[in-house]
């Protein structure tokens, strides 16, 4: 390492150098635009949380990746850098200050992009900064972490194929028993099936419950549908550690795997993150152009309802529920509507959380915040503004679309004593599931089948 | 008028406005240089928005400032928003009446109008240069170059002020001055943060196409489900 200004680390040489091989004009474009009109400073929960300290200021933190772009990028930075605040990075330790503030004080939200005037994407080039820091190898060691086990094993848990298998055979051992029904499938690597259900490895290794209500709701719904043994985690860390060769990889692998079963169209879980790696980014990231219909698992189950392949009992809901959209869905991707439509059907009461949809508050887990234990005590911190917002609604429980929100939901619930519950839109929907008569009609069949048998 | 007022009105005026405008040249050649990033996504979102309606409503945002939280929460800024570019606009036209329409001048509504948005726009400059000091969060994010382009565009609003009556009756200076920072704002604006409305087209649509093919913008208040 060199402290010299004329000379530099060699990471902080590959961090300058491969910037200019990430920028887009859309990028460029943000990088250029800004005029520190300091509007976008109240849209940030940080800021929220931390009154008085300007470090945690969106435009700022946007400064701290835009001088090294007008430094080596820009002609006015080039030629009078101190006269618009130009810099560059010389050592390893202005890398790790960085990495401080674009995984430590940003959850890539986009609530100042949307807050802009103009058109500022802070949470794009945030991103691409992530990204330039993980190419030298500086990241939090949680990033490192899951992005290590999305490359090597296939999903962001290291969850082992037949530890995955196992987990689908034994919630489909609970489906059996549930609609009293011997036959009933979790479909593993079916051809040609209408649907092909990808996952959050988090609902594999923490919350198979999950996996079992979605399989109640397509059997109730007669879905020809199957999960994938390979590329069934719809997660994607490239997203938050800005590397695109890993969001192309793991986007690609799940493709590839629909492709492969033939598959019709390609179902993703409720995963903000996912949602939105699966179904937006990663075609850009893989370079590929998909040619099966995507959707999340709450526009069919909203379809399902619709059409009447399933009927529900709001009434097995009881209590007040609010719904947190998860700033993946919601700013990034327009997922805004369906959830609430579909919640509507299958809860009485439903109170609206303020701000919400594109302009809801960060859970504060966001950006693969949940994987940077460096960074809890600010984050939950920074959790305030979204423990205000639950409280305001007086509801009992909160409903996300969105693993990550559940998680981050939960911390904040817990760290402020809100005193609430969280759960998922599929949870309440197979709760609602009016099975009664089918498992009635499940029952008569196999005892008399049993009864045929002697 | 001296030779000089007739210089720093015409030729001075014209060598200014083609030094911004090469620059200009160079500086949207240099922009476009960088790669658009190819958007691959299929939409999502509801079915009533693509990138050509997002593009629409992101360009047009700021007109409507209850579309976004920052302007809809606060409405004095957003109102100084507004007076100041006025202002701009109010500042610019004077700088072409004066040498090529003067006679529109005479009207005292037009001298009105203009002394009124160059008025007020000259009081948010001075508000806006407090708060960019006074402010810890604005403070922060200063560089020289913001400070300094507020400081000249509020200076070049009171003399555009002073000099809208177009009266040199009691000497040339005031305009004089307001033609001479014209031709420096003129020269120093594709160099500085006031180039901005260059990019906003750009940032705007680009924001928008991709906001829009995902069903983000135009943003909702009330549920689609219920208007479908």
């Amino acid at each position: 390492m060199n402290n010299g200004k004329d000379a530099r680390s060699y990471k902080a040489q590959k961090v300058i150098d491969r910037m200019g091989q990430k920028l887009s004009r859309q990028i460029v474009g943000s990088l250029t635009a800004c005029v520190h009109c300091g509007m976008c400073t109240d849209s940030c929960h940080y800021v929220l949380a931390n009154p008085g300290d300007p470090t945690y200021a969106p435009a700022y933190k946007a400064d701290m990746i835009r001088k090294l772009f007008k430094h080596h990028y820009d002609w006015t930075g080039k030629y009078f850098p101190n006269w618009v605040k130009a810099g560059s990075v010389y050592t390893d330790q202005e890398l790790e200050e960085l990495k401080d503030t674009v995984f430590g004080k940003c959850t890539n939200c986009r609530r100042c992009t949307i807050n802009c005037p103009m058109g500022v994407d802070l949470a794009t080039f945030n991103r691409m900064a992530r990204g330039l820091l993980c190419h030298v190898g500086i990241m939090p060691e949680g990033v490192e972490y899951v992005a290590k086990e999305q490359w090597e094993i296939g999903n962001q848990m290291g969850v082992l194929k037949e530890d995955f298998i196992g987990t689908i055979e034994w919630q489909e051992e609970e489906l059996q028993e549930e609609m009293q029904d011997p036959t009933a499938k979790i479909p593993i690597d079916k051809m040609n099936a209408d649907i092909v259900y990808t996952v959050n490895p988090r609902e594999v290794k923490h919350d198979p419950r999950s996996i079992l209500d979605a399989a109640k709701i397509f059997y109730m719904a007669g879905e020809n549908y199957t999960m994938p043994s390979e590329g069934w985690d719809m997660t994607n860390f490239g997203l938050f550690n800005g590397d695109d060769d890993l969001g192309g990889a793991v986007a690609g692998r799940v493709y590839d795997n629909v492709r492969e079963l033939k598959g019709k169209k390609l179902v993703m879980s409720e995963c903000g993150h996912g949602y939105r790696s699966t179904r937006c980014e990663g075609p850009n990231w893989a370079k590929q152009d998909i040619e099966f219909e995507a959707e999340s698992s709450v526009i069919t189950m909203l379809r399902y309802i619709k059409e009447g392949k399933i009927k529900v009992d709001k009434t097995k809901n009881p209590g007040s529920f609010t719904f947190h959209d998860s700033c993946n869905n919601a700013r990034s991707c327009g997922l805004t509507e369906e959830p609430r439509e579909l919640l509507s059907l299958v809860v009485e009461d439903f109170r609206e959380m303020y701000p919400n949809r594109a302009e809801n508050y960060c859970c504060t887990g966001g950006g693969g915040a949940m994987s940077m234990s460096e960074y809890k005590a600010r984050r939950l911190k920074s959790g305030k503004v979204k423990a205000e917002q639950l409280t305001a609604t007086g509801a009992e429980t909160v409903v996300t679309s969105c693993h990550n929100c559940v998680d981050g939901l939960t911390d904040i619930i817990g760290h402020y004593n809100v005193g609430m519950n969280v759960t998922q839109l599929v949870n309440l929907v197979a709760n609602a599931l009016v099975v009664d008569d089918r498992i009635n009609e499940n029952t008569t069949k196999y005892a008399a089948e049993l009864a045929t048998l002697g | 008028m001296s030779n000089l007022l007739h210089f720093s009105e015409h030729t001075l005026q014209e060598i200014a406005l083609v030094f911004m405008a090469t620059v200009y040249f160079l500086r949207i050649k240099w922009f476009l240089k960088w790669t658009l990033a190819k958007e691959r996504q299929p939409a999502t979102g509801m079915g009533d928005t693509n990138p050509k309606k997002g593009a629409r409503y992101s360009l047009v945002m700021i007109m409507k400032p209850w579309t976004m939280e920052s302007t809809r929460s606060k409405p004095f800024m957003y109102a100084q928003f507004v007076l100041f570019h006025l202002g701009v606009v109010a500042a610019i036209a004077l700088s072409f009446i004066i040498p090529y329409g003067p006679g529109l001048l005479k009207s005292a509504a037009l001298v009105s109008a203009i002394q009124f948005m160059t008025g007020a726009a000259l009081l948010v400059g001075i508000m806006r240069i407090i708060r960019r000091v006074t402010n810890p969060y604005m403070r922060a994010i200063s560089s020289p170059d913001d400070h300094f382009s507020l400081i000249l565009l509020t200076s070049w609003f009171a003399f555009a002020l002073m000099a809208a009556s177009n009266d040199i009756s009691g000497g040339e200076g005031i305009i004089q001055t307001f033609f001479l920072l014209t031709a420096f704002f003129l020269m120093y604006v594709p160099f500085s943060k006031i180039s901005h409305y260059l990019y906003y087209p750009f940032t705007r649509t680009y924001m928008g196409r991709s906001f829009g093919r995902r069903g983000v913008f135009p943003l909702r208040k009330k549920p689609a489900y219920e208007t479908v």
